[in-house]
Protein backbone atom coordinates (compact mmCIF):
# COMPACT_ATOMS: atom_id res chain seq x y z
CA UNK A 1 0.00 0.00 0.00
CA UNK A 2 1.06 3.58 -0.44
CA UNK A 3 2.67 6.11 2.43
CA UNK A 4 -0.92 7.90 2.11
CA UNK A 5 -2.95 5.31 3.39
CA UNK A 6 -0.92 4.80 6.18
CA UNK A 7 -1.39 8.62 7.29
CA UNK A 8 -4.95 7.72 6.35
CA UNK A 9 -4.89 4.89 8.64
CA UNK A 10 -3.13 6.83 11.72
CA UNK A 11 -6.01 9.50 11.54
CA UNK A 12 -8.20 6.69 11.41
CA UNK A 13 -6.70 5.15 14.64
CA UNK A 14 -6.70 7.97 16.65
CA UNK A 15 -10.74 8.95 15.80
CA UNK A 16 -11.68 5.18 16.64
CA UNK A 17 -9.17 5.33 19.83
CA UNK A 18 -11.06 8.90 21.31
CA UNK A 19 -14.32 7.39 20.32
CA UNK A 20 -13.62 3.91 22.21
CA UNK A 21 -11.94 6.12 25.57
CA UNK A 22 -15.75 8.03 25.65
CA UNK A 23 -17.14 5.23 25.24
CA UNK A 24 -15.76 3.44 28.38
CA UNK A 25 -15.64 6.95 30.65
CA UNK A 26 -18.59 9.09 29.74
CA UNK A 27 -21.76 8.61 31.86
CA UNK A 28 -24.07 11.00 29.95
CA UNK A 29 -26.21 8.78 27.34
CA UNK A 30 -26.08 11.33 24.47
CA UNK A 31 -22.47 11.70 25.45
CA UNK A 32 -22.18 8.37 24.12
CA UNK A 33 -23.81 8.68 21.56
CA UNK A 34 -21.52 11.30 20.15
CA UNK A 35 -19.06 9.21 21.07
CA UNK A 36 -20.20 6.52 18.85
CA UNK A 37 -20.77 8.94 15.89
CA UNK A 38 -16.98 9.98 16.37
CA UNK A 39 -16.31 5.62 15.98
CA UNK A 40 -18.09 5.88 13.03
CA UNK A 41 -16.60 8.85 11.51
CA UNK A 42 -13.12 6.86 11.71
CA UNK A 43 -14.66 4.19 10.33
CA UNK A 44 -16.23 5.69 6.97
CA UNK A 45 -12.53 7.54 7.27
CA UNK A 46 -10.77 4.26 6.54
CA UNK A 47 -13.19 2.68 4.29
CA UNK A 48 -12.66 5.33 1.74
CA UNK A 49 -9.33 5.61 2.38
CA UNK A 50 -8.63 2.24 1.56
CA UNK A 51 -10.37 2.27 -2.11
CA UNK A 52 -8.74 5.97 -2.83
CA UNK A 53 -5.18 4.09 -2.09
CA UNK A 54 -5.98 1.37 -4.19
CA UNK A 55 -7.66 3.29 -7.00
CA UNK A 56 -10.55 1.83 -6.70
CA UNK A 57 -12.47 4.60 -5.13
CA UNK A 58 -15.95 3.99 -6.70
CA UNK A 59 -17.03 1.24 -4.73
CA UNK A 60 -15.60 2.40 -1.97
CA UNK A 61 -17.78 5.07 -2.40
CA UNK A 62 -20.89 2.61 -2.67
CA UNK A 63 -20.25 1.48 0.70
CA UNK A 64 -19.49 4.84 2.32
CA UNK A 65 -22.98 5.66 1.52
CA UNK A 66 -24.59 2.75 2.73
CA UNK A 67 -22.54 2.94 5.83
CA UNK A 68 -24.05 6.87 6.26
CA UNK A 69 -27.23 5.42 5.73
CA UNK A 70 -27.67 2.90 8.25
CA UNK A 71 -25.03 5.23 10.53
CA UNK A 72 -28.66 7.73 9.71
CA UNK A 73 -31.13 4.70 10.60
CA UNK A 74 -29.04 3.74 13.79
CA UNK A 75 -28.96 7.39 15.18
CA UNK A 76 -32.61 7.92 14.83
CA UNK A 77 -33.99 4.73 16.58
CA UNK A 78 -31.07 5.00 19.51
CA UNK A 79 -32.12 9.30 20.05
CA UNK A 80 -36.28 7.65 20.39
CA UNK A 81 -34.68 5.24 22.82
CA UNK A 82 -32.92 8.36 24.70
CA UNK A 83 -36.24 10.23 24.70
CA UNK A 84 -38.02 6.91 25.81
CA UNK A 85 -35.22 6.25 28.68
CA UNK A 86 -35.31 10.00 29.53
CA UNK A 87 -39.01 9.61 30.33
CA UNK A 88 -39.04 6.85 32.66
CA UNK A 89 -36.22 7.66 34.86
CA UNK A 90 -36.11 11.13 34.17
CA UNK A 91 -32.07 11.12 34.06
CA UNK A 92 -29.52 10.67 31.30
CA UNK A 93 -27.32 8.85 33.36
CA UNK A 94 -26.27 5.12 32.30
CA UNK A 95 -26.03 3.55 35.52
CA UNK A 96 -29.36 4.68 36.58
CA UNK A 97 -29.94 2.04 33.46
CA UNK A 98 -28.70 -1.09 36.19
CA UNK A 99 -31.57 -0.30 38.37
CA UNK A 100 -34.29 -0.98 36.16
CA UNK A 101 -36.60 -3.73 36.85
CA UNK A 102 -39.95 -5.06 35.13
CA UNK B 1 -1.08 16.86 0.60
CA UNK B 2 -0.14 19.39 3.42
CA UNK B 3 -3.34 20.67 3.13
CA UNK B 4 -5.15 16.84 3.29
CA UNK B 5 -3.13 16.40 6.83
CA UNK B 6 -4.08 20.00 8.32
CA UNK B 7 -8.01 19.35 7.72
CA UNK B 8 -7.29 15.37 9.21
CA UNK B 9 -5.48 16.99 11.95
CA UNK B 10 -7.97 19.64 12.50
CA UNK B 11 -10.84 16.45 12.25
CA UNK B 12 -9.34 14.52 14.74
CA UNK B 13 -9.34 18.13 16.96
CA UNK B 14 -13.02 18.94 16.55
CA UNK B 15 -13.76 14.83 17.35
CA UNK B 16 -11.75 15.19 20.83
CA UNK B 17 -13.83 18.63 21.65
CA UNK B 18 -17.02 16.87 20.44
CA UNK B 19 -16.30 14.62 23.45
CA UNK B 20 -14.10 16.70 25.89
CA UNK B 21 -16.73 19.82 26.04
CA UNK B 22 -19.59 19.77 28.78
CA UNK B 23 -22.31 22.07 27.19
CA UNK B 24 -24.17 19.11 25.15
CA UNK B 25 -24.95 21.77 22.35
CA UNK B 26 -21.35 22.53 21.64
CA UNK B 27 -20.47 18.96 21.40
CA UNK B 28 -23.15 18.40 18.87
CA UNK B 29 -21.95 21.67 17.38
CA UNK B 30 -18.35 20.77 16.90
CA UNK B 31 -19.25 17.04 15.84
CA UNK B 32 -20.90 19.02 12.80
CA UNK B 33 -17.71 20.82 12.09
CA UNK B 34 -15.97 17.29 12.35
CA UNK B 35 -18.43 15.78 9.22
CA UNK B 36 -17.79 18.78 7.60
CA UNK B 37 -14.49 18.80 7.67
CA UNK B 38 -15.08 14.81 6.71
CA UNK B 39 -16.94 15.48 3.73
CA UNK B 40 -13.81 18.14 2.82
CA UNK B 41 -11.90 15.30 3.24
CA UNK B 42 -14.26 13.34 1.11
CA UNK B 43 -14.31 15.84 -1.84
CA UNK B 44 -10.27 15.99 -1.90
CA UNK B 45 -10.24 12.15 -2.58
CA UNK B 46 -12.49 12.45 -5.41
CA UNK B 47 -15.75 10.94 -3.79
CA UNK B 48 -18.29 13.80 -4.32
CA UNK B 49 -20.79 11.49 -3.85
CA UNK B 50 -19.61 11.04 -0.50
CA UNK B 51 -18.61 14.08 0.39
CA UNK B 52 -21.96 15.46 -0.51
CA UNK B 53 -23.56 12.75 1.74
CA UNK B 54 -21.40 13.75 4.81
CA UNK B 55 -21.90 16.94 4.37
CA UNK B 56 -26.18 16.63 3.74
CA UNK B 57 -26.73 13.96 5.99
CA UNK B 58 -24.41 13.62 9.23
CA UNK B 59 -23.58 17.65 9.44
CA UNK B 60 -27.36 18.33 8.90
CA UNK B 61 -29.88 15.69 9.80
CA UNK B 62 -27.96 13.96 12.52
CA UNK B 63 -26.81 17.54 14.10
CA UNK B 64 -30.16 18.10 14.12
CA UNK B 65 -31.49 14.94 16.11
CA UNK B 66 -29.41 15.58 18.09
CA UNK B 67 -30.10 19.18 19.16
CA UNK B 68 -33.63 18.02 19.28
CA UNK B 69 -33.16 15.50 21.68
CA UNK B 70 -30.84 17.49 23.65
CA UNK B 71 -33.78 20.21 24.16
CA UNK B 72 -36.30 17.25 24.62
CA UNK B 73 -34.08 16.08 27.65
CA UNK B 74 -32.57 18.97 29.45
CA UNK B 75 -29.47 18.01 28.23
CA UNK B 76 -28.88 15.83 30.72
CA UNK B 77 -27.56 18.11 33.69
CA UNK B 78 -28.49 16.25 36.81
CA UNK B 79 -25.90 13.68 35.05
CA UNK B 80 -22.65 13.91 36.77
CA UNK B 81 -19.39 12.88 35.21
CA UNK B 82 -16.01 11.41 36.89
CA UNK B 83 -13.84 14.17 37.67
CA UNK B 84 -10.62 12.23 36.21
CA UNK B 85 -12.53 11.88 32.55
CA UNK B 86 -11.27 15.10 31.21
CA UNK B 87 -7.97 15.03 33.15
CA UNK B 88 -6.99 11.08 32.39
CA UNK B 89 -7.92 12.35 28.63
CA UNK B 90 -4.80 14.26 27.57
CA UNK B 91 -2.35 11.63 28.56
CA UNK B 92 -4.28 8.83 27.17
CA UNK B 93 -4.77 10.68 23.81
CA UNK B 94 -0.69 11.54 24.10
CA UNK B 95 0.17 7.60 25.00
CA UNK B 96 -2.35 6.54 21.98
CA UNK B 97 -0.37 8.96 19.29
CA UNK B 98 2.78 8.10 20.26
CA UNK B 99 2.27 4.11 20.18
CA UNK B 100 -0.53 4.55 16.90
CA UNK B 101 2.55 6.30 14.99
CA UNK B 102 4.89 3.58 16.11
CA UNK B 103 2.72 0.76 15.26
CA UNK B 104 2.19 2.52 11.73
CA UNK B 105 6.33 3.13 11.31
CA UNK B 106 6.79 -0.88 11.92
CA UNK B 107 3.81 -1.64 9.45
CA UNK B 108 5.28 1.01 6.61
CA UNK B 109 5.30 -1.08 3.44
CA UNK B 110 4.14 -4.26 4.71
CA UNK B 111 0.80 -4.54 4.13
CA UNK B 112 0.64 -6.09 0.62
CA UNK B 113 -1.25 -4.38 -2.11
CA UNK B 114 -3.65 -6.54 -3.48
CA UNK B 115 -4.20 -6.52 -7.05
CA UNK B 116 -7.29 -4.06 -8.08
CA UNK B 117 -9.19 -3.40 -11.15
CA UNK B 118 -11.35 0.02 -11.10
CA UNK B 119 -14.73 -0.87 -12.33
CA UNK B 120 -15.63 0.26 -15.94
CA UNK B 121 -18.07 2.90 -15.57
CA UNK B 122 -18.95 5.76 -13.15
CA UNK B 123 -20.18 5.46 -9.52
CA UNK B 124 -24.12 5.35 -11.07
CA UNK B 125 -23.28 2.06 -12.81
CA UNK B 126 -21.18 1.05 -9.93
CA UNK B 127 -23.93 1.77 -7.30
CA UNK B 128 -27.09 0.36 -9.11
CA UNK B 129 -25.60 -2.45 -10.60
CA UNK B 130 -22.69 -3.93 -8.89
CA UNK B 131 -24.18 -3.19 -5.62
CA UNK B 132 -27.24 -3.64 -5.72
CA UNK B 133 -28.44 -5.74 -2.70
CA UNK B 134 -26.72 -2.74 -1.14
CA UNK B 135 -29.41 -0.84 -2.01
CA UNK B 136 -32.14 -3.56 -1.07
CA UNK B 137 -30.15 -3.60 2.17
CA UNK B 138 -30.66 0.10 2.49
CA UNK B 139 -34.51 0.24 2.09
CA UNK B 140 -34.27 -2.57 4.62
CA UNK B 141 -32.54 -0.29 7.43
CA UNK B 142 -34.27 2.87 6.78
CA UNK B 143 -37.56 1.30 7.15
CA UNK B 144 -36.67 -0.45 10.53
CA UNK B 145 -35.78 3.03 11.65
CA UNK B 146 -38.82 4.34 10.84
CA UNK B 147 -41.05 1.37 12.22
CA UNK B 148 -38.89 1.27 15.31
CA UNK B 149 -39.22 5.13 15.50
CA UNK B 150 -43.37 5.18 15.34
CA UNK B 151 -42.97 1.79 17.83
CA UNK B 152 -41.22 4.17 20.26
CA UNK B 153 -43.28 6.98 19.86
CA UNK B 154 -46.85 5.31 19.86
CA UNK B 155 -49.57 6.86 22.07
CA UNK B 156 -50.28 4.66 25.02
CA UNK B 157 -53.95 3.20 24.98
CA UNK B 158 -55.40 4.14 28.12
CA UNK B 159 -56.03 0.99 29.63
CA UNK B 160 -52.32 0.30 29.33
Amino acid sequence: MSNTWYLYLFFSAVLVGVGLYALLTKRNLIKLFIAIEVLAKGVSLLLLSTGFARGNVLVAQALVVTFIVVEVSLVATALALIINVYRHTKSLDVRKLAKLKG
Amino acid sequence: MILQTALLIALVLFSALAILLRDLLRSAISLAVASLLLGIIFFRMNAPYAGVFEISVVAGLITVLFILTIALTNAGEEVREAKAVNWVFPVFFIVFIVIDGLVMKSLLQKVPSLATAAPPGGFREVLWQGRTMDLVGQIAVILAGVFSVLALFRKRDKHE
